[in-house]
């Protein structure tokens, strides 16, 4: 007995030093540095996904505050919030600053707990700048606020000029916008240029149900958190149908490689563009400078997408990470951030602003991006997002995809829709 | 008792003055410490990154740990299981990992045989040949998924080109991420191409071992290479052989980042549209990290577990009785 008493301590020591091997050097490793403010580096990271137009903002923060280093990390959009989500799980690890997009502010303010109050650093004077909506979107329950909005989506259809003019077109902006007053005429243009050209009209079809999802008073949930199937989503999911069944979509998934292919290759000549899908495609294919442009959309007004600068509670510099966010969101970087990518700020005042009013982008064709996109977000009544809008929105999309790569019919599709919303609603 | 017993200091030899204490401490540490001390690391890291997260995550596992409903946090006891139960998701991933994990194996390891098999003769760089066999097995998946990503792919792949010199898929070429079938063979193609050489190699250095008498003898009675290879070579590796099983159960079904990066958009882990070629550990990462239902993805992983458990069982079971063993 004693000798195993004995032993076992032994074995005990011996690990504890193996354990303090391994983590007594990593520990000091991580410290170095960064751990005191004042005089010393420090190095903020800020995780965003594309193209948010820090470069240059980035040059201009650091060359006026010496001790401050930005660090950019842009990743895929999906990947990086779920990654933000893991990091706030495991407690360590999150950045500085992260954007985090409408898709998943929901589900960000329901762990306001994890995140730097904002208003606890003074951002509540801020409040009476923005759009109330924005506003309210990533204050949490209890009125913890999560975040400082960057954009906001507004909407238009982005449209290839040379492709609308080799299939006998219109091209002229305002011409376009008269071809499609409701979905119905759209896709009636879609079919004609399809007919003609023999080459596919949109890019997929989900891109056609998300902004009309977006366009209608209520979307997948109501406030009381239930599923509204019959509402918005079935308009959208009809219109996507009706797409699918006119052989009008080139089934490109968004955002992957194929779809920047797509881009490439011309295979398809129109986009439901919110305002910050304008940085994507300049970065996507720069030599369609001049041959896109900017009409109206069909079914008026709606938003889809636009984010906000977050702080996660982890970091170790909460306190100049939101002297940087509060810098990023004044009316001149949002301007400058406006021309670089075309994002639209969420701040009305910007929308007078004759910087912004006068704003022509030269990559689509010179077309007034400020006026276009400022009078859909200024008059939008936004849509509430429920807890689950996110798993909801991907079962929908997939029933949409399913039908696209020919294994549904859409006849039978909407019933299979209803069934794997309802699993999402209740995962 | 213990190996370390065997080295003791004799405390009643006499050859010896007892020797000073600084020494003695010394020489104790040497023989009684210092051996744990080696093997501290292994377990030590075990202990963190095995045991510890196995634990935690059967006690995540009875409960409920929403990131989004926290008002119902807290113990369920095994509401969890009895929720997967009776879930079709998990069913469905049950059959796509079995599906693939049959169609990756098999021909895996039978063609691995074969290859050790041509490997084991008297060839010209043999060297060339067993490193060039290894060199998959080097290349990060990621990388190598991402490769077979595009091989696969509707419009330009490389596949349906292939298909198409054989006069298939003419007028509509195949969409290998639709049909249940084709992505499960794409997904197997990827996997064999990885673990085919891994396996070949372990099998070879099993073969060499292998005396050569053994096989002068069974050519004189008259044996040709065929029966060799199943009645000489593959009884006498079969330890070798049912390593490569078990290995290769494990590892079939965790399979994790060929279905996840075979997807068209990657995070959002959906295995197709339709979840044709879901595995199980994708399903989990979904429930996890989409839905954000941790405490029923940790019942999920617990069960994966287990069910892996049961499977390399019987694999080895099996392996052991064809191999005619003890």
């Amino acid at each position: 007995m004693e000798q195993f008493g004995r032993r076992a301590l032994r074995v005990g020591a011996a690990g504890l030093v193996a354990a303090l091997a391994i983590t007594g050097c990593s520990g000091k490793d991580l410290e170095g540095g960064n751990s005191d403010s004042g005089s010393s580096q420090i190095t903020l990271k800020v995780n965003f996904w594309g193209d948010m137009g820090l470069d240059q903002l980035k040059a201009k923060y650091e060359a006026a505050h010496p001790n401050v280093k930005i660090s950019l990390n842009t990743g895929e959009y999906q990947a990086q919030h779920q990654d933000l989500q893991k990091k706030l799980v495991a407690g360590s690890g999150a950045p500085d600053i992260s954007a985090v997009d409408e898709g998943f502010i929901v589900q960000f303010r329901e762990q306001a707990d994890q995140f730097v109050n904002l208003t606890d650093k003074g951002a509540g004077s801020l409040e009476s700048k923005y759009l109330p909506w924005k506003w309210q979107a990533s204050k949490s329950a209890a009125g913890q606020q999560i975040g400082l909005g960057t954009d906001v989506g507004g909407l238009a259809m982005c449209y290839r000029t040379d492709l609308f003019k080799a299939a006998g077109l219109p091209t002229e902006r305002d011409a376009v916008s008269a071809l499609w007053k409701d979905w119905d005429s759209f896709l009636q243009v879609g079919k004609d240029y399809t007919t003609k050209t023999g080459k596919k009209f949109i890019d997929s079809a989900t891109n056609l149900f998300n902004p009309i999802l977006s366009q209608q008073p209520v979307g997948f949930y109501n406030e009381q958190e239930q599923l509204q199937m019959e509402g918005g989503p079935k308009v959208g999911f009809d219109i996507a149908m009706k797409a699918l069944d006119a052989g009008i979509s080139a089934n490109l998934a968004s955002f992957q490689p194929n779809w920047d292919q797509g881009f490439k290759k011309d295979q398809f000549a129109v986009l439901a563009c919110p305002a910050w899908m304008l940085g994507h495609i300049q970065k996507t294919a720069p030599d369609q400078a001049g041959k896109w442009d900017i009409a109206a959309i069909p079914g008026g007004g709606g938003n889809w997408g636009g984010s906000w600068w977050t702080i996660p509670k982890q970091g170790k510099n909460v306190d100049e990470a939101y002297k940087f966010v509060e810098w990023l969101i004044q009316p001149e970087q949002q301007i400058e951030v406006f021309k670089t990518v075309g994002n639209l700020p969420s701040q009305p005042a910007l929308y007078k602003d004759p910087a912004v009013l006068d704003y022509k982008k030269e990559f689509f064709t010179n077309a007034p991006t400020g006026q276009i996109f400022a009078s859909t977000a200024e008059n939008l009544k936004p849509q509430y997002l429920g807890k689950k809008n996110g798993p909801t929105r991907l079962a929908v999309e997939n029933v949409i995809n399913r039908v696209g790569q020919g294994t549904l019919k859409s006849a039978d599709a909407w019933a299979e829709a209803v069934k794997e919303a309802e699993k999402a609603a209740n995962s | 008792m213990a190996l370390t017993d065997v080295r003791v200091a004799h405390k009643e030899e006499p050859k010896h003055a007892p020797p000073k204490r600084p020494k003695f401490w010394l020489h104790r540490f040497d023989t009684k410490t210092f051996p744990y001390l080696m093997i501290a690391p292994f377990f030590v890291l075990f202990a963190i990154f095995g045991l510890f997260p196995l634990i935690f995550n059967a006690v995540v596992s009875l409960r409920h740990w929403h990131l989004i409903d926290k008002e119902k946090n807290g113990w369920v006891g095994l509401d969890n299981f009895t929720k997967l139960a009776g879930d079709t998701d998990f069913w469905d991933a049950l059959v796509n990992t079995f599906g693939i994990f049959i169609l990756s194996t098999v021909p895996q390891l039978l063609l691995a045989l074969m290859i050790a098999n041509l490997l084991n003769r008297k060839l010209r760089g043999a060297t060339f040949w067993r490193i060039g066999i290894l060199l998959p097995y080097v290349t990060p998946v990621a990388a190598s998924s991402l490769v077979f990503a595009v091989f696969f792919s509707r419009d330009n792949g490389l596949a349906n080109w292939f298909l198409s010199l054989v006069g298939f898929g003419q007028e509509q070429p195949l969409d290998w991420r639709a049909g249940t079938w084709s992505s499960w063979i794409a997904i197997a193609v990827m996997v064999n191409w990885k673990w085919i050489g891994y396996n070949a190699l372990l099998y070879l250095s099993a073969m060499q071992a292998i005396p050569k008498d053994v096989y002068e003898a069974a050519a004189v009675d008259g044996a040709g290479p065929w029966r060799q290879l199943w009645q000489i070579t593959v009884p006498m590796i079969q330890p070798v052989v049912l390593f490569t099983v078990v290995l290769s159960t494990i590892g079939g079904l965790q399979l994790f980042t060929e279905p996840m990066l075979f997807d068209e958009n990657p995070a959002q882990a959906n295995g197709g549209y339709d979840h044709q070629w879901r595995t199980i550990s994708q399903l989990i990462y979904r429930v996890g990290w989409s839905d954000l239902n941790l405490g029923y993805a940790a019942a999920m992983s617990w069960a994966l577990f287990l069910i892996i458990l049961i499977v390399a069982g019987i694999n080895a079971l099996v392996t052991r009785r064809l191999g005619g063993g003890k």
